[in-house]
């Protein structure tokens, strides 16, 4: 057997962790740029190949229809789901999709878990060039709130991407794990967590036993559609219609555009977190600069309703598990975008009490992740987590009404029974709609699978057939039914409404293992072979520029110099070598870059590539 | 919800080592976990008299125990079979622990097993005392969706249907404290004779019916009121 590893599938950012043999912490496995993030971006290479993390992340700006970010928003969802979706992201869905959505990348289709299992690929193969090892098992993290076709959806790029997905943890639950390890907290701890694209808050309870440690959670809720993505989005909207009010310019033509000017206000919003002010330059196509100031106080009263929203939910949370606010005795706050400081101070003035950031609040849900893997791969030894299904599992009844039969933030495992029978003679199928969801009609709850049950031909009422609905630790429902008659034990096969079927995965398996055939390092020589050949190409156009003339002998002898190293080094096979000596490069070109552009313009472009010019 | 299944003889002999086992999860013999269903009821599982005033805190005490040791997480390596085992007893645990640790499910739960829950046959019908009051806040309901469907004045209808609402969550507050009393009465007979045991379980029958009726009401007016 290979090794377990805990993974983090985020909607910006996915990371890998493990348990460290020697000091028994969790430890993020760093990349092939020594980064622990790797971008949660996939783009389909006009060769063929697929491109994963910081490589496609870049390409987003080049390449924008053979990309794709924020995939995670798809998960789980049919078409008809992500209509507003659309608005807002740059996702081409293809026409034909009818249950389950497939996404255009170039002229090829993938279906969310594809693409999700090509970046759970790459994490594999950052944890295999770690170890030397192979790894053949996975702990993967979702938001406490995904419901079960979301979950499905998970499990199945874990597949895909041959992981044998030993438990989906939810993501609240796994920074518990994590901060329980660091500082032994104790007593009731209320998780915030606001990721890219998903809002989840958990309250747990810590309890010691002679046994060991329980991490029981007594409520979670959440909006799996609501982070910081929608912060950006919000703040894109405003701008774009600022730019096209000022100069008539409708960048939303324009995918590359939007991808430029979404990156730079991130850029912006990074910098209003640490600062009270932050400008924003930003060059449009017909040569004007558009330009605009921020203040916090003003970028705050924009994201405001964002961060509103997330009260609901914690409130609700709350009150399920009969709390208030200060019967806390611990806030722990997770996610990238809670570094924001309105976010900090909204947690801090609602609970009364300073929340715990002593993790990084990037990594602490793979560290998570990695302690529970480490948990199921030797037994419960001193740490036992018990989690809830987020959402009431219900049937649909008479009127298209929905009995609820487990009812949310129940202890999963869970399971209800129901007895069924026969109206007519002879009937010979029972139809049952299965939904999850608080609403009181179906048609308002999310459609988890239909079934028939299949019943021998009897006269009415006779049949007994008992139908037990059950969810497992990952969230996940399976369906058995028994007839109480005859003892015999039915199983079904429930098709959900929104998955791919177990055929379907195995071809997809088999392609990918067809993408991964290339071997990873092999990989990272092309990778990096193509990203020298641009920058030489972008170099020696610059200094034909007039402009160049503006270098000084010795700025020139630099650029001279490291263009000779990085052409000695591409002959080789060695590509950290080859990514170093690019950095060299760019950092010894940085001068001319900025003599290349205007004044104004080169205030937006600060401390970017040559390359990307 | 459905009654569970009655008792019959439990398996006394172990699925893997064939020896004969008198264990409740595991085999007294060689540790496996057992088969399910073992005619355990909930009460049973948590080795507790069928009692209805419980202390929560030992309830809490032999939850916890027992997931330590029937949690999947156990089993991760296990078979197959051990795992599938492994979800079924876990999943009865946090079952019986999600019915028992709610004094109105546990009381539903009981008389289910004595076989003593009869829901109302005509469940949308008002207990008799109650009809007047509930005519009068059906009447309160249709004018406030009327006055909001015609953008009419809602200040006075919302204060008169916020004090029905109060009257009827006092209603329920009344039927909570019968259903204690009768829980009392029903854990001091429990070795009593059957026709006293019978006769409570039919009151107590008869409260839930109550309160689930006032408890519909009281959630329609708030769906109004929001």
């Amino acid at each position: 057997m290979g090794r377990i590893v805990g993974i983090d599938l985020g909607t910006t950012n996915s990371l890998v962790a493990y348990t460290d043999a020697e000091t028994g912490q969790p430890k993020c496995v760093p990349g092939p740029y020594g980064d622990t993030l790797c971008p949660s971006v996939v783009s389909l290479d006009p060769d063929g190949s697929i491109i994963v993390g910081e490589p496609a992340r870049r390409r987003l700006l080049t390449q924008p229809e053979r990309t794709i970010y924020s995939v995670k928003r798809l998960m789980g969802r049919g078409p008809a789901d992500v209509q507003s979706e659309l608005k807002l992201f740059p996702f081409r869905i293809d026409s034909a999709s009818k249950n389950v959505i497939r996404v255009l990348l170039g002229n090829r289709v993938f279906t969310p878990p594809e693409i999700s299992a090509f970046i759970l690929r790459e994490l594999k193969n950052w944890a295999e060039a770690l170890f030397g090892e192979t790894v053949d098992r996975a702990v993967i993290t979702v938001p406490a709130y995904f419901n079960d076709a979301q979950r499905l959806a998970t499990k199945d790029a874990g597949k895909i991407a041959g992981l044998e997905v030993l438990r989906l943890v939810n993501e609240p639950t796994a920074a518990a794990l994590a901060y329980g390890l660091h500082e032994k907290q104790r007593g009731r701890v209320a998780v915030y967590d606001l990721g890219g694209g998903t809002f989840d808050i958990s309250v747990l309870k810590l309890i010691s036993t002679t046994a060991g440690d329980i991490f029981q959670v007594l409520s979670t809720n959440g909006d799996t559609h609501l982070g910081g993505d929608d912060i950006d989005n919000l703040v894109q909207s405003h701008i774009q219609q600022d730019i096209m009010d000022c100069y008539g310019v409708d960048i939303t033509q324009r995918p590359e555009l939007v991808q430029e000017l979404r990156k730079a206000l991130i850029a912006v919003k990074h910098r209003l977190s640490e600062n009270e002010e932050a400008i924003l330059r930003f060059p449009l196509p017909n040569g004007a600069v558009y330009g605009t100031g921020f203040t916090r106080a003003a970028f705050e009263e924009w994201i405001r309703p964002v961060v509103e929203r997330t009260m609901g939910p914690v409130k609700q949370a709350l009150a399920d598990a009969h709390l208030k606010p200060a019967d806390l005795d611990e806030v722990v706050l997770v996610g990238g975008t809670t570094r924001t400081p309105l976010i900090r101070r909204t947690v801090q003035e609602f609970f009364d009490r300073k929340p715990h950031i002593e993790l990084n609040p990037d990594e602490v849900v793979a560290l998570g992740a990695a302690v529970q893997a480490n948990i199921l791969d030797h037994g419960v030894e001193n740490m036992l987590l018990l989690d809830v299904t987020p959402l009431s599992l219900g049937i649909e009844t008479y009127g298209g009404a929905v009995a609820k039969i487990i009812p949310r933030n129940s202890t999963i495992p869970a399971s209800a029974q129901e007895l069924y029978t026969t109206g007519v003679d002879n009937q010979t199928g029972i139809d049952i709609h299965v939904l999850q969801g608080e609403r009181e009609l179906a048609k308002d709850c999310r459609s988890l699978a239909r079934f028939t049950l299949r019943v021998p031909p009897a006269p009415a009422g006779l049949p007994r057939i008992e139908v037990k609905f059950l969810i497992d630790a990952n969230g996940i429902l399976q369906v058995g039914a028994k007839d109480l008659r005859t003892g015999e034990q039915h199983s079904i096969e429930v098709q959900p409404s929104y998955g791919i079927n177990e055929s379907e995965i195995e071809r997809m398996l088999e392609e990918s293992i067809e993408y991964a055939e290339q071997d990873f390092a092999e990989r990272q020589v092309i990778e990096a072979r193509t990203e020298s050949e641009s920058i030489l190409t972008a170099t020696a156009k610059a200094l034909t520029n007039p402009q160049a003339a503006g270098l000084s002998a010795e700025q020139r002898a630099k650029i001279d110099a490291s263009v000779a190293r990085l052409q000695e080094s591409v002959a080789g096979r060695d590509y950290k070598l080859i990514r170093k000596r690019i950095d060299d490069l760019n950092h010894a070109t940085e001068h001319l870059a900025e003599l290349l552009m205007n004044s104004a313009v080169s205030t937006a472009l600060e401390g970017r590539r040559l390359a990307e010019v | 919800m459905t009654s569970p299944s009655t008792a019959t003889n439990p398996p006394l002999v172990c699925w893997s080592c064939h020896e004969r086992t008198f264990g409740t999860h595991f085999c007294s013999s060689c540790g496996k976990l057992l088969q399910l269903p073992q005619a355990l009821d909930y009460f049973a599982l948590f080795e507790m008299p069928r009692k209805l005033c419980i202390e929560m805190s030992e309830l809490e005490q032999k939850f916890l125990q027992l997931s330590w040791k029937l949690h999947p997480d156990n089993f991760v390596n296990a078979t197959e079979q051990e795992r599938e085992l492994s979800l079924k007893h876990s999943s009865e645990l946090n079952d019986a622990y999600r019915a028992l640790r709610d004094p109105v499910g546990r009381v539903e739960y009981l008389l289910g097993i004595e076989g003593a829950r009869k829901e109302g046959e005509h469940k949308q019908q008002a207990p008799p005392e109650l009809l007047e009051e509930v005519f009068e806040l059906n009447e309160s309901l249709d004018e406030l969706r009327e006055a909001k469907a015609s953008g009419g004045d809602l200040a006075v209808l919302k204060t008169r249907l916020e004090s029905a609402e109060k009257n009827f969550q006092d209603k329920l507050g009344q039927v909570d404290a019968q259903l204690r009393v009768t829980a009392r009465e029903w854990d001091a007979t429990l070795q009593g004779d059957p026709a006293t045991r019978k006769k409570i379980m039919a009151q107590l029958n008869e409260l839930l019916n109550r309160r689930s009726y006032i408890r519909n009401l009281v959630t329609n007016v708030q769906k109004e009121l929001l």
